[in-house]
């Protein structure tokens, strides 16, 4: 009995408490019919708009309506039949009708004998932060649609120049085998023997382009052309026009992707050097050996092509001298150097032409 | 020229193409059959003349067809199809039933060597490598 008479002023400083408590908080007795609300504090009051006579006797579920999450509501009985503290934000409605959400504590209050006694909550509204949440979440959505947007026309830009590129690319290989087709059949129809013979070099210059071309769109990065790739299709054709007893062909030329401008111009130097060797040095029956070799030094190409034969040619209205001039016309286009040594016997085509910086490393 | 002498039909819509082809095929010693310029024309030709090769290029005068003309030529049996085409990336995985592709521009020399190994590998000549400038069927 002391302690209890001991108990009552405390219990009224907790009550004072409650009551002046800026925290909107309710307590409800589940021991009567309906878990009634029994004390509801000012606070409680103000942010649900209801008298206090209006709320006590009557359970929670007031508070709900038409937007409330049934699932929510679920896990609140459910803790409730259960004897469970919990913590949920859900969505409840003012006298006036406007919604809210409320950040809830549920705590069940048990005496010394662990008897449940009462239901203590604790409401918080969170609406303003709820609704930031969801403008940062509708925004985030609204920049994920744009960026996907962006991706789609991009990704349509792309396919159209894709397929652009394969269109032109086709283009120039069917017209480059046209026009190689109408030398050749020029060529077929000639009745002099030098002119078909020019006609035929003409169609050889042709192929080297040709092939050039069927190179270069031919790997993933249409920007590099390979060298070694060039040389090696090249030493096929140029073994397949010769007597292999007769004429030696050696090819050393290292993986060298040169960027796609030079391709064409370097390709037809290649051949002018390689086929002047092939033809003029050797006349009559005369047996020997021609090598084609490239390098990098130094972000240069060095390119030689040499020959055991006949040794150079100081006519200039000689066969070769078209071929020649060629030579020499493409290693200006290439800003190079070019040297023709005696060898005696044979020549030495010595080609320099500079790589710009970082593309002189070797291929894959 | 040793060597089985192959019909040929050509697939192929351009003119000057088909006929330097023609002119390459007879002095390599084969024979060309015929030249189609449209897929229903290549369909035609080949059920009429039965050819050992067709050389089938994509792109025809009514669109990019070739890819049916090779599945309808290559079930057809006793002929061979092979691409000639600028296009090669328009060939499905299975190549249409055809057995390569020769990538245009081709060279005298490639069509010469595929032609050798065709012969080799399917019309009783003498058996050639693969030869170089042409994508064999998987």
């Amino acid at each position: 009995m002391t302690a209890r008479a001991a108990d009552a002023p405390q219990a009224a400083s907790f009550l004072a408490a409650f009551q002046a408590s800026e925290a909107p908080m309710v307590m409800t007795d589940p021991h009567r019919a309906d878990n009634p609300i029994v004390f509801a504090n000012p606070a409680f009051c103000r942010l649900t708009g209801y008298a206090p006579d209006e709320v006590v006797g009557r359970n929670c579920r007031f508070l709900q309506g038409p937007d409330t999450d049934p699932a929510a509501v679920a896990r609140v009985r459910e803790a409730v039949a259960l004897g469970e503290p919990l913590q949920i934000d859900i969505l409840n409605y003012r006298k006036d009708g406007h919604p809210f959400w409320n950040s809830m504590t549920l705590t069940p209050v048990r005496d010394e004998d662990g008897t449940l006694r009462s239901y203590f909550a604790v409401l918080t509204d969170v609406t303003r932060a709820r609704q930031a949440e969801r403008a940062l979440a509708r925004e985030k959505d609204g920049l994920a649609q744009d960026i996907e947007a962006r991706n789609r026309a991009l990704q349509s830009a792309l396919d159209q120049q894709t397929a652009l590129l394969h269109e032109v690319d086709h283009r120039v290989k069917n017209n480059l085998q046209v026009i190689s087709s109408l030398v050749l059949l020029k060529a077929r129809r000639a009745r002099d023997a030098a002119c078909r013979d020019v006609l035929r070099s003409m169609a050889d210059r042709i192929g080297a382009l040709a092939t050039v071309h069927r190179l270069l769109y031919s790997l993933s990065d249409v920007a590099r052309f390979d060298l070694r790739d060039f040389a090696d299709d090249f030493a096929a054709e140029l073994e397949a026009g010769i007597d292999p007893d007769r004429i030696a062909l050696t090819v050393d030329v290292a993986a060298v992707a040169v960027p796609a401008s030079m391709a064409a111009p370097l390709a037809l130097l290649v051949h002018e050097l390689s086929v002047n060797a092939v033809r003029h040095a050797f006349p009559g029956e005369r047996h020997g050996r021609v090598a084609i070799t490239a390098r990098v030094h130094d972000e240069r190409l060095i390119l030689e092509v040499r020959d055991d034969g006949v040794g150079l040619n100081p006519q200039s209205d000689n066969p070769e001298g078209f071929g020649r001039d060629l030579v020499g016309m493409l290693v200006r286009q290439l800003r190079g150097s070019l040297a023709f040594e005696d060898l005696n016997p044979g020549t030495r085509a010595h080609v320099v032409l500079p790589l710009g910086p970082g593309l002189a490393g070797a291929g894959p | 020229m040793s060597g089985v002498a192959l019909r040929v039909l050509i697939v192929e819509d351009e003119v000057f193409i088909a006929l330097e082809l023609e002119c390459l095929l007879e002095e390599a010693g084969h024979v060309p059959v015929g030249v189609a310029t449209r897929s229903a024309e290549a369909i035609a030709l080949a059920r009429d003349l039965a050819p050992d090769v067709a050389l089938v290029d994509i792109h025809l005068a009514d669109g990019p067809t070739g890819v049916a003309v090779a599945q309808a030529l290559s079930a057809q049996a006793g002929t061979v199809v092979l691409f000639t085409t600028a296009n090669a990336k328009r060939v499905p995985p299975d190549f249409a039933g055809a057995v390569g592709i020769i990538a245009k521009p081709y060279s005298e020399r490639v069509i010469r060597a595929a032609l050798a190994y065709v012969a080799g590998r399917y019309h009783g000549g003498a058996a050639t490598g693969a030869p170089d400038g042409v994508v064999l069927a998987p």
